[in-house]
């Protein structure tokens, strides 16, 4: 749906920059930098289902990405079971999380889902505050490495890079096919979309499950990356700042949240004057992006597209070919 | 006709169905079967409940009194979400596309009920999904080529006319493969010359085998391709019959179509 022929080029050029990159970075801070963006984007593509396509109003995914990242921890570190089973598990437990959070919430209307999210959010927080032997509590916890080729810097990149361009063929994959159309038919019209048999209570609850397995894997990398954890480091403004991800990068879409990820964390690091702002920042661009394009920045190319070659939209008259019709009828009555 | 009769022929039926909104009975006591292979005009004034028991046969408001049978079976408490499953298809007063999605993919949407890959499988990419879409989009291709949307099939909706935009959702609402097809007000904001063209569609639904229920306000159009017409006046049924007999209803004049 999303990918068209003339961002081919675009993508593969996208693609060999981030296979290379920790041959051009230059230093290992910015191999780092773009490590975090990887394990974001893990999250935030699953969270792109569900507040992109869905138009589920989720604040709360930072709670999923702290017990992703504490699992982790907790079964690597503190049990000494192998990272990449850990990994799975972690992604596993966010899942369940996930479910079991959408399982109530999710029959909420849009406003009151979003306030049961961010309860989540705040409920992790002192949860992990207050299991002090499980979580080392306010003073944190660390995160083993997954070790071998993938202790170093540019090893761990690519680990967290290949696992982040799974997840983004996953979601590729679903928003193109009949449970992409399902999931936009639940945000522009939910009476339309019971209206065709769409089951939209388990549609959001499959969506917000899998979206709570990528925050879980999401979580694993970003605390191995971190390699020490701290209730402080799942502020609930990152909850907001996937969220903005989304809003800024377009709705219905893959590629604007995907850049919007990029360019949300990666400018304030290389524009000082940024960095100085901080959640002035993001504001201030959230408010130009609401204002301006409230389709998000990913559908300003769509937009450029249209003005350069505009359509003609001249009046025609629908005119019905009825035996083509009548022959369609039929096939559909012997399928 | 008695209710073993439909049933054997195969039909929509209510009978004697009611909804009550707090103390205002919108639909009362109102019977109407809907038969394969015809065209039941449903007509009355504003508010007299006519989109109201639409609603309740294809199943958004649940009935306080009656039954609603299909095929000899009772949907009183079958969801809305399973109805398309079980052939009834609709379209709505005020057309319901997916806004910024295309022509295509819109009349996609209606053939959910055929689409059997899950959310892992479809993730996955296995083979099924990618099957489900060459067959759905196949169909969509040809439902849209038929109603007259072929030339706009990457148009995005919310950039359709309004005439496109009711032919859509009928192309959509014909991707369930429905039996039975409730038409909310179709002909509403059409031109003369489009309702000529809704018409040659809608007979040949009819002609296709599907019963077709059409709620309008336009009678010419009403009473030239039903083969039976309900009339409705503050929620009970005052008439019914061939538009013959209904046009002649000396009540069905005196409070809808005027002397």
């Amino acid at each position: 749906m999303n990918l068209r022929n003339p961002r081919l080029p675009l993508l593969v050029a996208g693609a060999v920059a981030a296979v290379t990159l920790p041959f051009w970075a230059g230093d290992v801070y910015r191999v780092h930098l773009a490590t975090l963006i990887a394990a974001y984007w893990i999250l935030v593509s699953g969270l792109n289902l569900v507040v992109g396509f869905t138009g589920l109003l989720s604040v709360g995914h930072v709670g999923l990405l702290a017990i992703g990242a504490y699992a982790f921890a907790i079964l690597a570190g503190t049990h000494e079971i192998n990272p990449f089973v850990s990994l799975v598990i972690a992604g596993g437990v966010g899942g369940v999380c996930g479910f079991l959070l959408g399982l109530p919430s999710l029959r909420l209307p849009g406003f009151y889902f979003a306030m049961a999210t961010l309860a989540f959010a705040l409920i992790v927080t002192e949860v992990t505050l207050a299991q002090q032997e499980l979580t080392g509590g306010g003073a944190g916890i660390a995160v083993p490495g997954f070790g071998g080729p993938f202790e170093s810097p540019d090893g761990f990149y690519w680990l967290v890079a290949g696992i982040a361009v799974l997840f983004t063929v996953f979601t590729w994959n679903v928003s193109r096919r009949m449970w992409g159309r399902a999931m936009i038919a639940l945000r522009d019209s939910d009476v339309a979309a019971a209206s065709v048999g769409v089951p939209v209570y388990k549609v959001k609850l499959t969506t917000f499950t899998f979206s709570g397995v990528a925050a879980g894997v999401g979580g694993a990398l970003f605390g191995a990356l971190q390699s020490y954890i701290t209730p402080e480091t799942f502020v609930f403004e990152l909850g907001m700042f996937f969220f903005i991800c989304i809003v800024i990068g377009g709705r219905g879409v893959i590629l604007g949240p995907f850049v919007g990820t990029i360019v949300l964390t990666a400018l304030p690091e290389f524009v000082a004057p940024l960095a100085n702002l901080g959640q002035f920042f993001y504001g201030a661009l959230l408010l130009i992006v609401v204002l301006l394009v409230p389709e998000g920045i990913g559908h300003v190319f769509t937009w450029l597209r249209e003005r350069r070659s505009p359509r003609t939209t001249d009046k025609q008259v629908v005119t019905p070919d009825l035996e083509r019709l009548a022959a369609a009828i039929r096939a559909g009555r012997e399928a | 006709m008695s209710v073993a009769d439909v049933a054997a022929s195969g039909g929509l039926q209510a009978t004697r169905v009611t909804k009550r909104f707090g103390g205002v009975v919108a639909v009362d006591a109102v019977s109407l079967d809907l038969r394969p292979g015809e065209i039941h005009g449903l007509i009355g004034p504003n508010g007299s409940g006519k989109t109201t028991l639409l609603n309740l046969l294809s199943g958004y408001y649940a009935i306080d009194d009656g039954t609603i049978v299909l095929d000899g079976e009772t949907l009183n408490r079958t969801p809305v979400q399973r109805r398309p499953f079980l052939g009834v298809a609709r379209t709505f007063q005020k057309p319901r596309l997916l806004g910024s999605l295309s022509v295509l993919d819109n009349a996609m949407l209606g053939g959910w009920r055929d689409a059997r890959a899950g959310f892992v499988g479809t993730a996955l990419a296995l083979g099924r999904a990618r099957r489900d879409d060459a067959v759905l989009r196949a169909r969509a291709l040809e439902l849209l080529h038929g109603v007259g949307l072929g030339g706009v099939l990457d148009r995005r909706a919310n950039q359709l006319d309004h005439a496109e935009q009711r032919f859509l959702e009928i192309a959509r609402g014909l991707a369930m493969r429905p039996r039975f097809i409730l038409l909310d007000e179709p002909a509403g904001g059409l031109t003369e010359h489009e309702i000529e063209q809704l018409a040659r569609v809608v007979t040949t639904l009819r002609d296709g085998g599907i019963g077709v229920l059409v709620v309008e306000h336009h009678t010419d159009f009403v009473f030239r391709i039903c083969d039976r017409v309900t009339t409705l006046n503050l929620g009970r049924m005052i008439a019914q019959g061939s538009p013959q007999h209904v046009r002649n209803d000396p009540e069905v004049i005196r409070v809808y179509l005027g002397a």
